[in-house]
């Protein structure tokens, strides 16, 4: 059986556009082939016949065993950390639920990578954009970084290269300056488009780059101290910024050095909330690879404030410091562990010590210490969801394409609340 | 099993009923006059010294999508500085200005209110905004959907398309958004914006060649002729610039007569007379109204303090950045749809323009003549948070109470506003119409908004008070359905609101050049973008009622 319009939840970029073959035994997508786009259709199969069971401490369990158990493990728990959030909508309302009754903590397993961009929304504000607006309006593409385009693997194609846009052939035929400094791999053989301009500069970090832009932008008449070719380049990508209708500059925090991802996040923004003062230029900061952005989403709706969010105090609480869900388990803060990944087999929990509650993917393979594992149906594939798009505006329907009997994670977590 | 309500005294303007003493009965989730033979009465209320009303409806509030999440999180400190605890029945949450959205559900109710109105819902957004709205118990929802700076609007009207067209394309997203109105924000302004054009008027032509003029009118008349019962809903162009009553007149006369809601007009009601050239034009945008019974509006009343600003308007919002309190701000463009300014702002009572604001919506509530065709509202969170209604509401029915306050404000001011001068006081009969009887009937809530045989059991019982603010505040009771949700202004049951949508009919054919725009330009699927009723139900989590359109 075909089904068109999929939804592939396994970049933030959330193409819908995939027509997958389903069978007994098989997923297939037709049309895409890059395999971070497949592997999560391909690698969803299991033998039909010997479905994953539930399991206590390694022992196949009835899912109301394994129900009740995690339950018991929550009740004696008494500072409880909900992670991983790799999940839909609707189990992500069920995970705020859950913590919110065990007075824990919840974050998401990419937390940090969206902390640099929520810390700058909360300092300066942003200037943003959407992926349709690009697609049309813009004329002139900045990335920093050319392994965006790794991580984000349709965006050339069904973003900034499109067949057609409602704008002018500067629009349809954008002028791309991909930037990389000295600490990234050169991938100038990766562009053959003539359109492409690839530029590896003599710098030590993309963050060096990006603030001498800055400086540039700031202060355009400036002479730089040492006038060197990386500077020259530069300022030729501010002139081009100047000439666009519409430059559009794209990041991914995640690709970004972690430690001084808040500090480079806010000289872009700086950078570009100078230039409209006189022109357009936008941001588009990419992300939501593991729904990192479905989870702060409905977060911040449910609670009034992003991830991470704390219970201990009886109301919702955020601190990013305190409250980092993976600093927690390294500095054994937390004493039970619930992890929620529904995606991909491959995002097991991190090793703790702890009792750990799984809600993974039917393939995800466990340790025998995880106190509690329940398989849960996919979303977009075993069960019907919602996904929220890396910019923070679009959200998707994920389609339900097979049937089978895994339970669905937010049914789990919402009996598992009962309970308590 | 009824419910008998005895001895309030009814507030029920649809019916013509001004604090006549009567019973209701409480049957089945509905409001009767009279025990039917087979019920038998299982819980009476006296109401003595109570007044009895519907349940309010705020017409105009931003509760859900995108832009309310970003309001959230630039004001975490508002957020952390009021705290929510949970109880036995409520979850718990954070924020005074834009609370998370159980919180938002909560608070509406505890003040009397059963349903309220999301006006900025983008369609490529209208899911999370529906999730939201879905995780905001206690009252019913809808949303307006934004057209008017959407590329796929803008082409049809270059290419002269019939009106017909426009209607069904109007219909459509109507009907893919799961809405109840239509909203058009600075139409083409925010389109021209992507554009790096600052400001558009309403006769000047926009990059596609467009004036505001058009899209208004094109799409009022499409609301009209598709039976829409909620007139097309206007955020005029020039939102906050000195002398834009000129602009929101001739906003008005572009609906040709036609059914047109002006929304938040104090924002749109400014002169630019005197030593600020800055002045009040409220008696001039008052008599337009009084004039033209076409003409609705609610008046974004602003109130002296901390806000934010969430607004679809981003050329404006762009304008008035540099006002930001905080000192930060927000400005997207988004899917070739819309865009949305987020912008903290604080009103000052001392500072000569937003004393100003303030009386200038007093201004117009107080020259309205018609209480039908002015409606309670702060553009919540823009002009001020949405609890602050009772506090509105005291202003308008209390002379002594409204001039004490004007006293203290900006004394350049008070000298540029006749306020002190107005005798009017607001009868609870005509708060009853502005907050219950007038969005009801604005919006095609049959029966919603009175207290008629076979009316929803949506009632607020509030006791008597002198201090009316007090009175509005905390109502000793509330009903939802016919469920006490409410008892003395706290939250006893928590239940969950439908939402209210508009279906009106359209020729399918219009998906044919849809599918070609999405196709070749969109980054969704059409299939994909079009909201199914059962996804409502079964993903988002809100059952949908729909109103019906009567064609014109």
């Amino acid at each position: 059986m075909q089904f068109e319009h999929v939804t592939c939840p396994h970049c933030g970029i959330l193409c819908d556009d995939l027509i997958i073959e389903a069978n007994e035994s098989s997923l297939k997508p037709l049309n895409v082939d890059h395999p971070q786009c497949t592997r999560g259709f391909t690698e969803a199969s299991f033998d039909s016949a010997n479905p994953p069971s539930a399991k206590i401490d390694g022992k196949n369990v009835s899912l109301d065993e394994a129900i009740n158990k995690a339950a018991e493990i929550l009740q004696s728990s008494s500072q409880p950390l909900v992670n991983g959030l790799i999940a839909d909508v609707q189990a992500c309302r069920e995970a705020v639920a859950l913590t919110e009754k065990i007075g824990g903590v919840i974050d998401h397993a990419n937390g940090k990578f969206i902390r640099a961009n929520i810390a700058v929304l909360q300092r300066m504000g942003k200037v943003k954009t959407t992926l349709a607006e690009v697609r049309n309006r813009a004329d002139h593409i900045i990335i920093f970084g050319a392994e965006v385009l790794d991580r984000f693997p349709r965006l050339l194609d069904r973003i900034l290269s499109p067949q057609k846009s409602l704008g002018t052939k500067n629009t349809t035929n954008k002028t791309i300056t991909i930037i990389d400094s000295q600490a990234q791999q050169d991938a100038s053989k990766s562009f053959d488009q003539t359109n492409i301009n690839y530029l590896r500069l003599d710098t030590p970090s993309l963050e060096s780059v990006i603030q001498t832009l800055q400086s540039i932008i700031q202060s355009p008449d400036q002479e730089m101290e040492q006038e060197c070719e990386t500077a020259k380049t530069l300022k030729g990508i501010y002139q081009k910024i100047l000439e666009s209708q519409y430059t559009t500059i794209i990041w991914s925090t995640s690709l970004l050095d972690t430690d001084t991802a808040e500090q480079t996040v806010q000289t872009i923004t700086l950078s570009i909330k100078t230039l409209m003062k006189e022109i357009r230029c936008v941001g588009l900061p990419l992300g939501g690879s593991k729904g990192e952005i479905t989870a702060s989403q409905v977060a911040t709706w449910q609670t009034g404030v992003p991830l991470p969010v704390a219970y201990m105090s009886g109301t919702p609480i955020h601190d990013p410091v305190l409250y980092n869900g993976s600093t927690m388990l390294e500095n054994n803060e937390a004493d039970s562990l619930v992890w929620i990944s529904t995606y991909s087999a491959d995002d097991v929990p991190p090793k703790t010590n702890i009792p750990t509650i799984v809600l993974g993917h039917p393939n995800m393979q466990v340790s025998k210490q995880t106190a509690v594992f329940i398989p849960v149906g996919i979303p977009g594939i075993d069960a019907r969801g919602l996904a929220c798009r890396t910019d923070s505006v679009a959200t998707l329907p994920l389609q339900k394409i097979r049937s089978n009997d895994l339970p669905v994670a937010s049914d789990v977590l919402n009996k598992i609340s009962e309970m308590l | 099993m009824a419910i008998k309500l005895t001895g309030g005294e009814i507030y029920d303007p649809a019916h013509q009923v001004d604090g006549k003493k009567q019973d209701l009965y409480i049957v089945d989730g509905k409001v009767t006059h009279e025990l039917p033979d087979n019920e038998k009465i299982t819980e009476t209320h006296d109401l003595s010294g109570c007044i009895v009303m519907a349940g309010a409806i705020d017409l105009h509030t931003h509760i859900g999508g995108g832009k309310v999440n970003i309001a959230r999180t630039m004001m975490l400190e508002d957020e952390h500085a009021h705290p929510h605890h949970g109880t036995h029945v409520c979850r718990s949450g954070n924020g005074h200005i834009v609370p998370s959205t159980f919180s938002t559900g909560y608070r509406y109710a505890e003040m009397g209110y059963t349903a309220c109105f999301e006006p900025a819902v983008l369609p490529v957004n209208a899911r999370q905004a529906h999730m939201e709205m879905a995780d905001t118990p206690m009252v019913d929802k809808g949303g307006y959907v934004l057209l008017g700076n959407d590329d796929f609007l803008l082409s049809m009207l270059q290419k002269n398309v019939s009106q017909s067209a426009i209607n069904d394309y109007v219909a459509w997203i109507l009907d893919a958004s799961q809405c109840i109105g239509i909203k058009v924000v600075n139409a083409g302004g925010v389109h021209a914006f992507k554009y790096n054009q600052r400001r558009l008027d309403v006769d000047e032509s926009g990059p596609a060649g467009i004036t505001p003029r058009e899209i208004i009118n094109k799409l009022s008349r499409a609301v009209h002729e598709l039976g829409v019962s909620h007139p097309l809903h206007v955020h005029a162009s020039n939102l906050g610039i000195p002398g834009n009553f000129k602009s929101t007149l001739a906003t008005m006369a572009a609906a040709d007569g036609l059914p047109i809601h002006l929304t938040h007009i104090q924002f749109h009601s400014y002169g630019t007379e005197g030593d600020y050239k800055f002045s009040s034009a409220a008696c001039e945008i008052a008599e337009a109204i009084n004039a033209q019974p076409n003409v609705t509006a609610d008046v974004g009343q602003i109130m002296f303090g901390q806000t934010i600003t969430t607004s679809g308007d981003t050329m404006m919002q762009y304008f008035g950045h540099e006002h930001a309190h905080p000192k930060k701000w927000t400005v997207m463009d988004i899917e070739c749809e819309m865009g949305c300014g987020v912008i903290p702002f604080k009103y000052r009572d001392k500072s000569f323009v937003n004393a100003l604001q303030w009386a200038i919506g007093l201004e117009i509530f107080l020259q309205v003549n018609d209480p039908w065709r002015v409606f309670l509202t702060t553009d919540h969170p823009n002009g001020a948070p949405f609890t602050s209604y009772p506090h509105l509401i005291k202003l308008l029915m209390n002379r002594s109470f409204r001039n004490d306050a004007f006293s203290i404000i900006h004394e350049d001011a008070q000298k540029m506003s006749n306020l002190a001068s107005m005798d009017r006081e607001y009868s609870l009969y005509e708060i009853a119409i502005m907050t219950r009887a007038a969005p009801a009937k604005i919006l095609g809530l049959t029966s919603q908004g009175h207290l008629g045989k076979g009316a929803s059991a949506n009632i607020t019982v509030y006791r008597k008070q002198d201090d009316v603010e007090q009175m509005f505040a905390k109502p000793t009771l509330v009903f939802k359905n016919g469920t006490l949700i409410v008892r003395d202004g706290e939250v006893i049951e928590v239940v969950t609101g439908v939402t209210h949508v508009v279906k009106p009919e359209y020729d399918m054919g219009v998906e044919k050049s849809l599918s070609k725009y999405f196709d070749d330009y969109q980054t969704i699927s059409l299939p994909n973008f079009k909201i199914s009723t059962d996804e409502m139900i079964e993903c988002i989590g809100s059952e949908v009622e729909v109103h019906p359109c009567t064609p014109k």
